[in-house]
């Protein structure tokens, strides 16, 4: 193949045995085959009974108690905190600064990871959940009462997660990304918005409550929470106990916004992905018309560059939508409104799928950054080395080219047949005859087959 | 030999949709004569007992 002179080449990286987009071909057989081996293996539902068993009582204790909660909110408010002061203070350079890889790679990408091995490890960290709570019990104290909260509006749901997931996201690859002027997202506007999410979460809380804010609005509660769902650990009455893997994800998108959530969750991953590599012709090229109605280049570039990722939200959801279309039209199918609630949830591991075929070998490279020289010079003046490890360096042989790819691909495929499987089990649920719940489930082996190849193209493009 | 496809590339993402085109065209096709076949059941249950006279 290497005769072949394309101007933009998805072969330069990557020495593959076969050409990348076979690998969406045989991604797409390996998900037909799944789905007919479900189809005649899998009659019953199996992921609807979470099966909980409960871990010894000391251990959950040890791990649950009011020690390790204080300690564990006590180390969130202190790196938050770290976070803000480095970024107001700290170097301009956003690779020399703690408050850059800290937010958005150590938290933002290692929680999602983390919490689907082990559950919902952010909730004990959760810096601004710790200070709520100490804030409601300082009431308590001087008041001899519980604060009084407002109803939460049960039709707002998860919206403001998703809205909120969104922006995040929006700051750092749309609002950072300055058309080569800068590297990336300043430090300063960093800390500035984790100063500002702070203020308007601790308000949040006062208004609705702690737990009832961290369970809808919180963005990062609702968001590394939804990958918690996939966990084979989980808490049930205040007690740590086993549970089936993927079981706890089906009572996870009960509410509005739900839906929102897990597809603001691809769509920005997607958008981050595309625009470097598939989007990046289209968007130069929209960037251009904006550009010459005389508005600045850098506000030119976001406003493309925002319309381009609402558009992929929009186009995420669509393929959701033409989901649920499908199984609306086969008999005795639900309403539209609760096929779309009820199986958002399948679309969890894809999210997870995404998160690990695009920032997977980020992950890698940054932690190194993170735990030798950011650690030791969190501001990044080069005045300090807290921890004698302020002279290392990112090792970037640590992955070949071809190893990144290749956990890509499993990723992407192991994703979308998890997908699969759980909306193949929501089908039995809605479905009695397990013959109407498979043909309900041709439309979501057409959703995932599109995901799976156009996560694929987006990794080939960017190659 | 060198061939001239250097906006070759432009075009990959074709191969992408392929995969889901050949999906939803067999579904769409499945409907089609599942449709039919329920169609015709429907239009003989319809029809009138063909009884002998007597």
């Amino acid at each position: 193949m290497s005769f072949i002179p394309f101007a933009h080449a998805l072969i330069v990286k990557q020495d593959l045995p076969i050409p990348a987009w076979l690998f969406a071909w045989a991604a797409s057989i390996v998900l037909i085959a799944s789905f007919f081996a479900l189809s005649v293996a899998w009659r019953t539902p199996r992921f609807e009974n979470e099966r909980w068993r409960p871990i010894v009582a000391g251990v959950s204790n040890a791990i649950l108690g009011w020690p390790a909660q204080i300690v564990c909110g006590a180390i969130g408010v202190f790196l938050l905190g770290v976070a803000i002061y480095s970024g107001l203070r700290g170097s301009e350079a956003p690779d020399r600064n703690f408050a850059i890889t800290f937010l958005f790679i150590t938290a933002w990408i290692g929680f999602p990871f983390f919490s689907a091995l082990l559950g919902n490890i952010f909730r004990p960290f959760n810096p601004w959940r710790a200070i709520g709570r100490v804030g409601g019990g300082g009431f308590r104290l001087v008041a001899g009462q519980r604060s009084a909260h407002l109803a939460y509006p049960r039709a707002l749901g998860r919206w403001p997660a998703a809205v909120g997931l969104l922006a995040f996201v929006w700051l750092e690859v749309v609002y950072g990304s300055t058309g080569g002027v800068a590297v990336g997202l300043d430090p300063h506007v960093a800390g500035t918005a984790a100063l500002l999410y702070s203020a308007y979460t601790l308000a949040m809380m006062a208004l609705f409550g702690v737990e009832e804010w961290c369970e809808r609005g919180e963005v990062f509660s609702v968001y590394f929470g939804m990958f918690s769902e996939l966990a084979p650990i989980g808490v049930q009455r205040g007690r740590l106990g086993w549970r089936k893997p993927l079981s706890a994800a089906t009572k996870w998108a009960t509410m509005p916004g739900s839906a929102a959530v897990v597809i603001a969750s691809i769509s920005s991953t997607s958008f981050d992905g595309a625009q470097e590599g598939a989007f990046k012709g289209a968007i130069e090229s929209v960037f251009g018309d904006v550009a010459d109605t005389g508005i600045s280049l850098i506000t030119a570039l976001r406003l493309t560059d925002t319309v381009f990722m609402l558009a992929t939200f929009a186009g995420v959801g669509l393929i959701y939508a033409l989901g649920i279309r499908g199984m609306r039209s086969i008999p005795r199918a639900p309403s539209t409104a609760k096929l779309r609630i009820g199986f958002a949830h399948t679309l969890i591991p894809i999210a997870l799928a995404y998160l690990i075929a695009h920032y997977f070998s980020l992950f890698v490279y940054q932690e190194q950054a993170q735990f030798t020289y950011l650690l030791s010079d969190p501001l990044g003046t080069a005045n300090t080395d807290l921890f004698g490890t302020a002279s290392g360096a990112i090792d970037f042989h640590v992955l070949s080219g071809n190893a990144i790819w290749y956990v890509q691909v499993v990723a992407l495929i192991a994703g979308h047949v998890l997908g699969l499987a759980l909306a193949h089990d929501r089908a039995l649920v809605y479905w009695k005859d397990y013959r109407l719940a498979t043909q309900s489930q041709y439309w979501m082996l057409a959703v995932m087959i599109a995901f799976t190849c156009f996560g694929l193209y987006l990794l080939s493009a960017n190659a | 030999m060198i061939l001239p496809l250097a906006h070759l590339g432009h075009w990959l993402w074709t191969f992408y949709v392929v995969p889901v085109l050949i999906v939803v065209i067999g579904i769409l096709r499945t409907r089609s004569v599942q449709k039919r076949r329920e169609d015709k059941r429907d239009a003989s249950r319809r029809r009138p007992p063909t009884g002998r006279a007597r």
